[in-house]
C-alpha cells in the first residue's frame, strides 16, 4: 500500500515537479510541535507530582528525665482523643471531672471549630492528642494538621492512658446509634 | 498578490521556532525527571497544608504499608553498599557478595533479616513478586532499629522520614516511633502530599 502510494507520489511529483520547483521546501511541523507540546507535558506533570512534601514532628526525649516539665494548669489543657472510624473525642477537666465531647473531622463544625473556639477563650493553650489502637495514621496527620491550620502552637503526642479508654468507651456506650 | 496567493493555501504558520522551544523545553524536562522506582506496597500518602520540602540526599525512608508492613528506603548506593555489609557482619547473614550486590540495587525493602539471604538470592521476577512480610518490631527482636543504627552509625546526617499509608493502622506508627525514640531519634519529618490551606477566620 504505502509503496503504490509513494510511487504514484513520486510520479506526481515528477509530472509536476517544475511548478514545485519554485516553492520552498516546507516541512509541516505542526504533527512534530503536536508530540512534543504533548510530552512535555506528560513530563511537566510528572516531574512536579513525584516532589514530596513533609511535616516536621519532634517528640520530646524520653531517656532525658531531667527534663523540666512545664506546669499545665487545668483551665489551659485539653485532651483529644482519636477513635476508631475517624472520630475525635475532646475534652477538658474541670476540678478532675472531665467534660466528655464527641466531634468528627468534618471542616466545618468538626475539630477545627473547638481548637479555634478553645483558642480563643483560653490562653496559652495546651493540646495533648492520644491516639486509640484502633485509629489510623491518617488521623493523626490531620490533627496534627488541624494543629497547624488552627495555629496552635502548644501540642504533645502522648500515649493513651486506660483512664482515657474507659472514658471513651463509656461515650460509645451512651451514644451507641452514632455507630 | 500575496492575499490572493494565502488564500490559495490556507493559513500556514511557520513553526520552526515553536518547535525549538517545545522540544527545548522536553529535552529539560526529561533530564530533571527522575524515574519513580516501582514501590513493594501501597503507600498512599495523607495530605497536609505543610509546604516544606523532603531533601533529596541523607533521607532513610520509613514506609509503612496499607497492610502495616514496614519498608526501608535508603537512596544513596554507596549507603547501601557500607549498610549490608556491616548488617551481615552483626546478624551473621553470611551473604554471599553476589546477594550484597544485588541488595545495593534494591531501593526498597521490607524482609525480616531470616529471610534476607534467600529474598537476596531471588531472581529478579521472582523478587519483584515475592511478598516482603515488612521489618519485624518485635520488643525482643527489633530489627528496625538495628537497621537505622547502622545507617546512622554510617551517615551521621541521615533524617529520617516516615511515609505511612492513609489506611495504616495507629499502632504500627507508634510503635516505629517508640523504637526510634529508644535511640534518641525524635525528630521525624513526616510525608504528605499537598493540600491548600483553608482560610481560618
Amino acid at each position: 500500500m504505502s509503496e503504490i502510494a509513494s510511487s504514484e507520489g513520486g510520479k506526481k511529483g515528477k509530472g509536476a515537479g517544475k511548478s514545485h520547483k519554485t516553492t520552498s521546501t516546507k516541512v509541516d511541523m505542526t504533527p512534530m510541535v503536536d508530540l512534543a507540546f504533548l510530552l512535555i507535558t506528560f513530563f511537566m506533570l510528572t516531574t512536579t507530582l513525584s516532589k514530596q512534601q513533609i511535616m516536621q514532628l519532634n517528640m520530646p526525649d524520653k531517656n532525658d528525665k531531667n527534663v523540666d516539665r512545664p506546669d499545665v494548669k487545668e483551665s489551659q489543657a485539653m485532651t483529644i482523643i482519636l477513635g476508631e472510624k475517624d472520630k475525635v473525642f475532646w475534652y477538658t477537666t474541670k476540678d478532675g471531672v472531665p467534660e466528655f465531647h464527641e466531634t468528627n473531622f468534618n471542616p466545618e463544625e468538626g475539630i477545627r471549630k473547638v481548637l479555634l473556639d478553645k483558642n480563643k477563650t483560653t490562653q496559652d493553650l495546651i493540646v495533648v492528642i492520644k491516639a486509640m489502637e484502633k485509629s489510623k495514621y491518617i488521623n493523626i496527620v490531620d490533627l496534627i494538621d488541624e494543629m497547624h491550620i488552627t495555629n496552635t502552637e502548644r501540642y504533645a503526642l502522648v500515649d493513651i492512658s486506660k483512664e482515657d479508654v474507659t472514658l471513651v468507651e463509656k461515650q460509645v456506650a451512651m451514644f451507641p446509634e452514632a455507630n | 498578490m500575496g492575499q490572493v496567493k494565502s488564500k490559495k493555501g490556507g493559513i500556514s504558520l511557520d513553526m520552526t521556532a515553536m518547535c525549538d522551544v517545545a522540544f527545548l523545553l522536553l529535552t529539560f524536562f526529561i533530564l530533571t525527571a527522575k524515574m519513580k522506582v516501582p514501590e513493594p506496597a501501597r503507600f498512599e500518602v495523607p495530605s497536609s497544608i505543610s509546604v516544606t520540602k523532603l531533601p533529596d540526599d541523607n533521607v532513610i525512608r520509613i514506609s509503612i504499608s496499607n497492610e502495616g508492613a514496614v519498608f526501608l528506603t535508603i537512596a544513596e548506593q554507596s549507603t547501601r553498599r557500607e549498610l549490608i555489609s556491616k548488617i551481615d557482619e552483626m546478624y551473621k547473614l553470611a551473604l554471599t557478595d553476589k546477594q550484597k550486590v544485588k541488595f545495593e540495587l534494591i531501593e526498597t525493602f521490607g524482609v525480616p533479616m531470616a529471610e534476607l539471604p534467600f529474598y537476596l538470592g531471588l531472581s529478579d521476577e521472582k523478587r519483584k513478586e515475592f511478598k516482603q512480610k515488612g521489618i519485624v518490631m518485635d520488643s525482643t527482636n527489633n530489627e528496625l532499629k538495628g537497621w537505622v543504627r547502622v545507617a546512622k552509625i554510617i551517615n551521621p546526617a541521615l533524617r529520617i522520614a516516615v511515609k505511612g499509608d492513609r489506611e495504616s493502622e495507629f499502632v504500627v506508627f507508634s510503635r516505629v516511633l517508640t523504637s526510634l525514640q529508644e535511640m534518641n531519634l525524635n525528630k521525624f519529618s513526616l510525608i504528605t502530599s499537598m493540600e491548600n490551606k483553608p482560610s481560618v477566620e
